[in-house]
């Protein structure tokens, strides 16, 4: 049993290493060239290794750049599109799981076409809104459109959550006294905690992730998203790839951490909720 | 009966709202603006009908980037599909360093599109890239490449990076769908002495192929809209030549100030998404049954 274990060990390696590598390569580029001294970035032939870790770039990031200043406005953003999410997305979904009501199917069609209307052939539509209301560079104003293109998901995972919380649990809280709204507050969702977090931190992590919209929408450098801080840094005359990398990994470990945690709790509710 | 029916309404009322705004406020602007006259800063001069319309299709250069949309579209997600199905299948085994090993390929996931466009824009540099470096030194190459100078290199490498960062997410609908085969099915088969790759293709793959049409369709839908890989690595350049439709679209909105062709071609790429919509719909709701 045990040598089939290891033969079967060495076949799944052959088959994953090729993508494994692949994966990799970028990943292993990104922390030799942030941690390089800065003439070895341009020298040739190129060298795969620094002569020395060069750990003061993460300081001198911090220093030259405007990467804290595009990280906060980031956390800003994601985090307001993720409260506003929530506070709509809990009581629609705890309406489609515990009420019959006429146009509930349409509803649902309505949340499917949301989700699949893609920024990118909304956006100019949604730069005239933003004129038009006077709130161009607004990040309160970008964090309601990232909530807005989150909400299905998040009616999803949470229906398919409040469906398995049985019905007496609620019931018993309601010959209490206690309305319905006041039983989703106190019961429904500290029991759906779990589906709560997962939804918080997928629309965190895509509001943070975000491109098109903020790329189109945001013209003032002072309003801009660490993805779009990072991508100005590409267009210096003089691209400073170490402090660009630098910033790339400051710009993606804490989400690839929370990613890593949450992946596998993703791909049930996109395609469980969606079709039911 | 009449309070029971308009509680339910209240609960829906602010998703609703909020998601009416937000994405039916553009729709209706994109359509207003795809039949009239626009000017540069979005002024309306007049209703011209079908004009902008005539006017997207009779452009060459739409029909060359709408045609090279659908071979990056079917490029893509192919060559994502191919890749992800024997893989999901080995992590789908038991063996050692399984958790490693789908940690490392989920890893491409949790990094943003523009994120993964920078670093490869840096890998893919002429001089002081990576890629060049490490293939000369295989001697694979023996000169310098300017992979984004020419569509000819440029072109493919987006396409490998699209797949690239399309396998993750397949790859868990795709696990998804392994998991939720019953295993007395394979005790059977195993018992019967049918080999790895008769059961393979007996009972594995036919069970799987619903998540594989799933993963097919929302992947279209992705990989249609994607604008970040293209847009950091060539801005569909050299001279349109890795130009897509949203690269396209964007490019006629914010930069040339066509604002009403820029809305012609959004309505006709919403009217493609809502079918491909209307297509997972049906696909994902068979498969239910």
């Amino acid at each position: 049993m045990k040598k089939k274990k290891i033969i079967r060990t060495i076949i799944c390696w052959l088959v994953l290493l090729p993508v494994m590598l692949t994966v990799l390569f970028p990943f292993v580029v990104t922390v030799l060239t942030a941690l390089k001294p800065r003439n070895e970035l341009t020298q040739i032939p190129p060298s795969f290794l620094p002569s020395e870790f060069q750990w003061g770039n993460f300081i001198e990031v911090w220093q030259n750049t405007n990467i804290a200043s595009s990280l906060i406005n980031s956390l800003f953003i994601s985090t307001v599109a993720t409260v506003i999410a929530l506070v709509v997305a809990a009581p629609c979904a705890y309406a489609m799981t515990r009420f019959d009501f006429k146009g509930k199917t349409a509803y649902r069609f309505f949340l499917l076409v949301t989700q699949m209307l893609s920024p990118i052939v909304l956006v100019l539509g949604l730069f005239r809104l933003m004129v038009y209301m006077g709130v161009v560079d607004s990040l309160g104003f970008l964090s309601v459109i990232y909530a807005a293109f989150n909400i299905a998901f998040c009616v999803w995972m949470l229906q398919s959550y409040f469906e398995t919380i049985p019905k007496d649990l609620e019931e018993s809280a309601w010959i209490d006294g206690a309305s319905r709204f006041r039983s989703l507050l106190t019961i429904f969702l500290p029991l759906a905690l779990p589906a709560v977090v997962i939804v918080a931190m997928f629309t965190f992590v895509n509001s943070w992730n975000e491109f098109i919209i903020a790329f189109s929408t945001l013209r003032d450098s002072s309003s801009y998203t660490i993805q779009l801080g990072i991508i100005e840094m590409t267009g210096y005359y003089s691209v400073r790839w170490d402090y660009i990398m630098v910033s790339v990994i400051i710009a993606t470990i804490p989400v690839a951490i929370l990613f890593a945690w949450l992946q596998k709790h993703l791909v049930g509710g996109l395609t469980s909720g969606s079709v039911k | 009966m009449n309070k029971k029916s308009l509680k339910p309404l209240l609960y829906i009322a602010p998703s609703f709202l909020l998601a009416f705004i937000i994405i039916s406020y553009p729709i209706i602007d994109l359509i207003r603006l795809s039949v009239n006259d626009v000017g540069t800063f979005g002024d309306l001069n007049g209703f011209i009908g079908l004009l902008n319309y005539q006017d997207v299709f009779e452009d060459e250069l739409f029909f060359e980037v709408l045609l090279r949309t659908l071979f990056w579209t079917v490029s893509v997600v192919l060559g994502t599909v191919i890749i992800s199905v024997p893989i999901a299948l080995a992590l789908n085994e038991d063996f050692y360093g399984k958790g490693i090993a789908t940690t490392i390929i989920m890893l491409p996931w949790a990094i943003s599109l523009a994120m993964t466009a920078v670093i490869w824009k840096w890998i893919l540099n002429p001089e002081y890239g990576m890629l060049n470096s490490v293939l000369l030194s295989f001697g694979l190459i023996d000169e310098n490449i300017g992979w984004l100078a020419n569509a000819s290199t440029a072109f493919p490498m987006q396409i490998l990076i699209g797949i690239l960062v399309s396998i993750p997410f397949t790859i868990s609908i795709l696990m998804g769908g392994l998991s939720s085969i019953p295993r007395d099915i394979y005790e059977a088969a195993f018992l019967d002495g049918a080999s790895y790759f008769t059961r393979l293709r007996t009972l594995t793959l036919p069970l799987l192929k619903p998540f594989i049409n799933i993963a097919i369709v929302l992947n279209v839908i992705y990989v249609f809209n994607s604008f970040p890989i293209i847009w950091i690595l060539t801005e569909g350049g050299p001279s349109n030549s890795t130009d897509i439709l949203p690269t396209y679209l964007y490019k006629m909105a914010f930069q040339y100030g066509e604002i009403g062709l820029a809305a012609a071609v959004s309505i006709i790429m919403l009217s493609l998404l809502l079918m491909f919509t209307f297509i997972y719909a049906y696909v994902a709701m068979k498969e239910k049954k």
